[in-house]
């Protein structure tokens, strides 16, 4: 079966939502694997949220917040940046690759570089295949049956 | 908690969502989701019959719970969840997906488009299951507000509001009022004077009573939120009594391009070649003279100098055309025997009666030359020694395809406008966002052009983009008229969505209080407990993000909420 692999992204309502909005009233177009929760600041990422992502099947989990210096709460984007690196020696410890999980900024003017980013992404994920927490949970169904 | 009774509807937007995708398919596919009551798609959701559909659906069918598919929650989460609040249930126990921006705009295979929309439409499904009824909360208005700058837009505003009897302070850097109008000598389509239009202006600002003006000042620090600003003012290095305020409008307008980094012009290097602005500098003194006191025979007017090219600026300046063709007229009045050539890109007259001041000009006996803005540039040299003219101009003429070298005198660049340096620091002082050109964006591009994301702060004149005095003055009196509304309402909504702590799981870590930016949150010794004060909380969540024991939260962005929304996205790729 062809791999189509998901990815969900988080992103802040005031630079990379309004970003990935510029994307699609610029029409650019970018592969359709991503899923965009929005959340008001990238500093309300828990790292729960992204460990949910990945257990509910995700391939890829991407956190994109404004540029550092232009957070919409002055340094939300700081804190969401010190905790993702402890995150991510974590959930490589988890043994999921470091590439499947991504910190980008966006400003609301790179609509641009987030169809890019995305296409990049989509990319990368093809190349590692399925999320290994999918298929551990798929083999256990398997079992249950 | 009641059962959710959740309506789901799907919007067409015309084409632009059902072009892509299958708005059937989706309405189908949902409507047998737990919970789901009815599903339904319709062309412009967002239309007053849409809007009707909605309505009508609550209060037939008791629903208690909406989802529209539509178009980005920033345009229109608030039109949906007025609807809801006008059938009777609170404005948040509404989602949207947003399935044109970020879906059906984006992509172009219709099944792959189709499959994402179903995904997004459960996310919001399960997500509005656990919304919350929240309270609307509003503020009181102080009454005073800020103009950050001193130019036609700042003054314009200023007196606006101070007309209406409401105090302005008026902040500006430089020395004196004016701004760039200050520098003008006449202005187009109609040549009248920029100055007699200015100084009574400035005179009525400076004399007004509910207009403070601080003159050689800068805004050091901005605190607090919409309705309830304070900042610092520092006046020539000392600082100043802390003002309040209610609303900010920033005017902190543009400076010209310096064309120094254009080699082929040679400004800086040629002292006849002079920039559009020092050029209006002459015609103020009345004198058109060159660096060594004659008068020029032969003066070559460039245009788009550092605009429309992909080297320097790409966007287009707006008013650089018309001010060119002002500047025939000017310079016919002084030198009739000149020769003028206006050296050309595209010519764009768009605005009132520019049209037919392009006409008008072309009666002038100047002579047009059209260039390729995206090939080759003019190139200005010294001229020689046996020849009748100060330098020549190298360029290929577009029209007639012919190489050819014109003499000048004198050459005025039409210097692009560009943002101020110090505009990344006015962006952090009053927490508005710049788009890829350094200019301040609106809270819409058409619906909402003098607003900004942030509340009670609002943005005119060509800090916003190039604009002509009309179109920066009407921009100033928009702002004007917004501002005086929330004063006469006295009170404005603010965000609901603040933090929340459920003290029976605070454990007292305050890690919340060390990463809070607006110190909301603090520590209560009693109940062992942090707390939130909700007049400082802005939403964050930052504190959410950070809580080992998942006791502090944000209203509307509940871990609950978020981790149904990241469980129905991934519902479909098993």
């Amino acid at each position: 079966m062809n791999f189509r692999p998901t990815i969900v992204a988080f992103l802040c309502n005031w630079c990379a939502y309004t970003g990935a909005d510029l994307a699609g009233t610029s029409r650019l177009h970018y592969a359709p694997n991503v899923r965009i929760i929005r959340i008001m600041c990238s500093g309300r990422i828990e790292p729960t949220f992204i460990l949910k992502a990945f257990k509910e099947g995700a391939d890829g989990v991407l956190v994109c917040g404004c540029h550092p210096g232009d957070c919409h709460y002055q340094e939300g984007n700081y804190k969401c940046l010190r905790r993702f690196r402890l995150l991510e020696k974590f959930v490589s410890q988890m043994g999921i690759e470091k590439e499947r999980l991504k910190l980008e900024w966006i400003s609301a003017s790179e609509g641009k570089q987030f169809a890019e980013l995305i296409n990049e992404m989509t990319g990368t994920i093809l190349q590692l295949g399925p999320g290994k927490v999918q298929r551990t949970l798929e083999l256990e169904h398997l079992k249950t049956k | 908690m009641e059962e959710p009774r959740i309506g789901v509807y799907v919007c067409w937007c015309g084409t632009n969502i059902a072009k892509m995708v299958d708005v059937e398919a989706v309405t189908k596919e949902v409507s047998t989701l737990p919970n789901v009551v009815l599903s339904k798609n319709y062309k412009y959701m967002c239309s007053d019959p849409g809007q009707d559909l909605i309505i009508k659906d609550i209060k037939s069918h008791n629903l208690n719970r909406v989802v529209v598919a539509a178009c980005s929650p920033r345009i229109h989460e608030l039109t949906f969840r007025n609807a809801c609040e006008k059938a009777g249930i609170n404005p948040y126990l509404f989602e949207m997906a947003n399935i044109r921006e970020q879906d059906s705009w984006v992509h172009t295979d219709r099944n792959e488009a189709t499959k994402k929309a179903i995904d997004l439409v459960i996310a919001a499904i399960r997500r509005v299951r656990y919304h919350e009824p929240l309270q609307k909360r509003s503020v009181n208005v102080d009454p005073a507000t800020l103009v950050i700058g001193g130019g036609i837009s700042g003054m314009t505003a200023a007196l606006e509001i101070a007309n209406a009897g409401k105090k302005v302070y008026l902040v500006e850097r430089a020395g004196h009022l004016g701004g760039q109008v200050a520098r003008f000598d006449l202005t187009f389509p109609h040549l009248s004077s920029a100055q007699q239009m200015l100084r009574p202006m400035i005179q009525r600002v400076e004399n007004h009573q509910m207009i403070a003006v601080h003159l050689n000042t800068e805004l050091k620090e901005v605190s607090g939120y919409i309705g309830n600003f304070k900042a610092k003012l520092v006046f020539m290095g000392a600082e100043q009594p802390e003002i309040t305020f209610g609303n900010i409008i920033a005017a902190v307008g543009l400076k010209p391009f310096d064309p120094s980094v254009i080699e082929e012009y040679g400004y800086g290097k040629f002292p006849d070649v002079i920039t559009s602005l020092e050029f209006e500098d002459k015609l103020r003194a009345g004198k058109i003279l060159t660096k060594y006191g004659k008068e020029p025979r032969n003066i070559a007017i460039i245009h788009c100098v550092g605009s429309r090219n992909k080297k320097y600026h790409e966007y287009c300046s707006r008013v650089c055309c018309m001010v060119a063709l002002k500047f025939v007229h000017e310079i016919r009045a002084a030198l009739p025997e000149a020769n003028i050539f206006e050296i050309y890109a595209d010519m764009r007259a768009y605005g009132k009666g520019h049209e037919e001041f392009y006409a008008m000009t072309t009666h002038k006996q100047i002579i047009f030359l059209m260039y390729d803005q995206q090939k080759r540039l003019p190139v200005i040299s010294e001229a020689h020694r046996d020849d009748d003219c100060n330098m020549l101009i190298e360029m290929n003429e577009l029209l007639s395809g012919i190489d050819i070298e014109v003499p000048v005198d004198m050459v005025i660049l039409m210097v692009n406008m560009e943002a101020h340096d110090n505009v990344k620091e006015v962006v952090r002082t009053i927490g508005v966002s710049l788009c890829g050109n350094q200019f301040f964006i609106e809270k819409h591009p058409k619906l909402d052009p003098v607003a900004t994301t942030t509340g009670g702060v609002f943005i005119v004149g060509t800090c916003q983009g190039p604009k002509d005095i009309p179109d920066s003055v009407a921009q100033a009196k928009a702002a004007a008229a917004r501002i005086l509304g929330t004063i006469a309402q006295g009170s404005v909504p603010v965000e609901v969505t603040t933090a929340m702590v459920n003290e029976s799981l605070c454990c007292g870590c305050q890690t919340c209080i060390s990463v809070c930016p607006y110190t909301a949150v603090s520590f209560d010794e009693a109940k062992k407990s942090s707390v939130v004060n909700e007049v400082l909380c802005k939403g964050c969540g930052t504190c959410g993000g950070c809580c080992p024991a998942g006791a502090i939260t944000s209203k509307h962005f509940t871990d609950r909420q978020i981790l149904s929304e990241i469980e129905g996205i991934m519902s479909m790729s098993y």
